[in-house]
This record gives C-alpha cells, structure tokens and sequence, in this order.
C-alpha cells in the first residue's frame, strides 16, 4: 500500500521528524520518501512548520582534519576550475596590474639597495686639461665609482693603479685597475683616508699593479677630495 | 551557498562547512553522545549534504534543511549501533527540558537574512504551541527531538509504561498540530 495515502501520514512523519519512528517502520517511511513524491512534499510542508532553529550556543568545534577528509573522499578538487579561469577580466586585470606596481616597486627598491647612492667626490685631469674621470663615493665609503668621459683601457703588459694620497701622507693603493671605468670596493683600512684634502691619483704600473707597493710609474690622472 | 553547491562551486561547499559544521556537530552530539560517533555523523552527512545540494529546496530554509538530514543521518547511526544509551547517558540527559526548550531552540522571530518573514512567524507559533501543551508531552517531545530518545528509551527515561509515552507523543504532536493549524488559519486542513 502507497504511503501517501496511510490515514495516519503526517502522524508518521510527525514521529519521523521528532525521531521516534524506528525500525521497520522508519525504514519503510523512508523508501516512500525516495519513491512517493506526495509524501516527501508532506514532509517538506510540515518540517516548514514544526522544525524550530538551534541556537548556535550548542555548536561544537569540528574535529581539525574534518574538512580534508570530507574533500578527500568527495575528490572535490576535480570541481575545482583552474585558477585563471575563476577571476574574472576586470579582477584579472586589477591582479595583473597590481601585481606589476608591486614588482617594479620591488625592482626599485632592490636597484637602490645594490647600487647605493654615490656622490661625486673628485675630478681627476692630466695636468693643465679638463677632467677625464670621475670619482664618485658611496655614504657608506664602501663603494668607489670611476667613470670615464671616453674608455681608457691599459695595454696588455700594463695596467692602471689608483691611489689615495693622505694630506701629509704617503699613498695608499686603493685598486689595480684594467680600465678607468667601473665600480671597486674599497679596501677596509683605507676608507677613512677618502676625506677632503686628500688626492686620488692615477699611475700607470707594470701589469698587476705596483711591485713595490709605491707608486713606480708616472703619474696620468690626479684629482684632490673636495 | 547551499545553491551555489548544488552548481558544484567547492568554494561555497567550503563556507558552508565552515559557517554550519559547528551547529550541526553539536545537534548530532546531542543525539549521539559520543564524540566520535557525532564526528562520523557529521562526515556523513555532508557528503549527503554535497551530494543532494540540487535538491533542496530554494525557498526553504537552508539550516533546517540541513539539521534534518544530520538528525536523520544521528539517529539511524544511533539504530545500527544499538547503543544503549538511557542506562550509560542517564544521568548526563538533560532532566529539565522546560529550559532546555529556551536554551537549545531560538525563538526570535527577528527576520534574519535567510528567513522569510513567514518562517519566523511560524517558530513563534510553534513556541507558543509548545507551551500550551501539557507538561509531560512538552517534556516527552522535547526530549525526544533534542536527544533522538526512541519510545523505549524516553520509557526507560521517564518511568513510565510504553503505552504511556506512546500516547504522550501522539497526543503532543496531535495538540500541536491543532493548535499550529489554528495560529495559521489553515483549520480545514487534513487530519
């Protein structure tokens, strides 16, 4: 016999909904849920009415791995779209611009951390012309720079020393040098002869620089710290 | 979310498990008892809920919707475990479900986002109703639907025949029907 037309239905589904309805005649209750159509609707009508809200003082904390496993054993990721697809153009392009703002931020920045900020300390000339080089120092002393108005560039069998002469003082070697352009760090225990009053000068040294740790070869460029 | 997971959108699923698991862990708790019983309760009832989204119904309200097939799911559990519970629970079962009524249900009938406004006026009849019945059927179908008692427990619970609670709850749900059927004015209603 259908359900949907048992004298009693909306007291079994009473005794369904508050849970009493056990057994065989749950069970049974249940099938007629899946296959009667009138009597799902019943059930539908009247948990409407009789179905009060739980307060949310009664929730409970899910166990931790709860969500996992439920996406694990529903294998939900196949649901899931690939990531470009789910922003949608003008999401996308806000991201994307974003994302360039945020990388030419960066690369500004990591350009300023690696190439400090340097000043220009010296013009180095040969005596009685304009300056050829620039010499140009980091805040820190640590880095010097060296740039030249046209490429000066030592012969194979020699090459360019720099030095710093202390006022008063005998010259230091600062670099051995291939050409007058580029940057060098400068060596620890000279840096605080780089002051103003001091010279820098440039010689021209057997390959490798200096054998003696003097200059030994004549001098091409000069300049004082201003 | 409910409508976006029956369109198969597991980000919603993973709000809805997120904003409902808790609720619907402690309705399953209450039921069960048992933590890991509850836990089992609520895995399976979200894989029913993932797996049935497309047919709830729109207009119906998404939490009972829910609350019912975690109810469902706890106490066919609580059959195939025959799990007994009155004799080991019985001290732990709630002896006063005058208030329990007020602490488990909320009765507000402020129109919250997912209520119609009818809904709620109908969980304000129902509080009424509940409290126009006699004491100990409100108190037998309390227990029943908070704790998921079958009549041989809530027996066993209440010390009375069988006989006796079976008539309470028939009669509870007969007077509550009555009286819900009259507050809507659907008197001529089956039954």
């Amino acid at each position: 016999m259908k359900l949907a037309h048992h004298h009693q239905l909306d007291a079994l589904i009473g005794e369904y909904m508050l849970g009493t309805l056990r057994g065989g005649a749950r069970r049974r209750l249940q099938r007629a849920l899946r296959e009667e159509p009138e009597v799902a609707l019943r059930l539908r009508t009247l948990q409407r009415e009789f179905t009060p809200n739980y307060r949310e003082g009664i929730a409970e904390t899910p166990p931790a791995g709860g969500w996992q496993r439920l996406a694990r054993e529903l294998n939900l990721s196949q649901y899931r779209a690939p990531w470009y697809s789910r922003v949608s153009f003008l999401r996308g392009w806000a991201l994307g611009v974003t994302a360039a703002f945020v990388f030419g931020v960066t690369l500004l920045a990591l350009r300023t951390m690696i190439e400090p900020t340097l000043t220009p300390i010296a013009q180095l000339a040969m005596k009685g012309a304009p300056p050829s080089v620039t010499a140009a120092l980091s805040a820190d002393r640590r880095t010097l720079e060296l740039r030249a108005a046209r490429p000066i560039v030592a012969s194979r069998l020699q090459s360019y020393e720099l030095w710093v002469i202390p006022e008063g003082g005998a010259p230091l070697s600062l670099a051995v040098l291939g050409q007058l352009d580029g940057t060098l760090q400068v060596p620890e225990g000279h840096r605080d002869q780089l002051r103003k009053g001091a010279v820098l000068a440039i010689t021209v040294e057997p390959a490798g620089g200096s054998p003696t740790g003097e200059p030994t070869g004549p001098v091409i460029l000069s300049g004082s710290i201003s | 979310m409910l409508l976006a997971t029956a369109a198969r959108d597991v980000d919603a699923f993973a709000r809805l498990y997120r904003r409902c698991a808790p609720l619907l862990l402690g309705v399953a708790q209450r039921i069960t008892r048992r933590r890991e019983l509850a836990e089992e309760v609520l895995h399976d009832s979200f894989t029913r809920i993932w797996r049935a989204a497309d047919s709830f119904d729109p207009f119906g309200a998404p939490v009972g919707w829910m609350t019912a097939i975690v109810r469902n799911r706890a106490i066919d559990v609580m059959e195939t475990h025959d799990v007994a519970r009155v004799d080991s629970y019985h001290a732990a079962l709630d002896d006063k479900p005058e208030a329990s009524l007020d602490q488990m249900f909320d009765w507000s009938s402020a129109d919250t986002a997912e209520d119609a406004l009818d809904t709620s006026r109908l969980r304000t009849f129902l509080r009424q109703c509940l409290g126009e019945l006699a004491a100990v059927e409100r108190q037998a179908l309390v227990l029943a639907y908070e704790h998921g008692l079958s009549h041989g427990d809530l027996a066993a619970h209440l010390g009375k025949p069988l006989g006796t609670v079976k008539t309470w709850i028939r009669r509870g749900m007969l007077n509550l029907r009555t009286c819900i059927d009259h507050c809507t004015g659907n008197i001529g209603a089956r039954q």
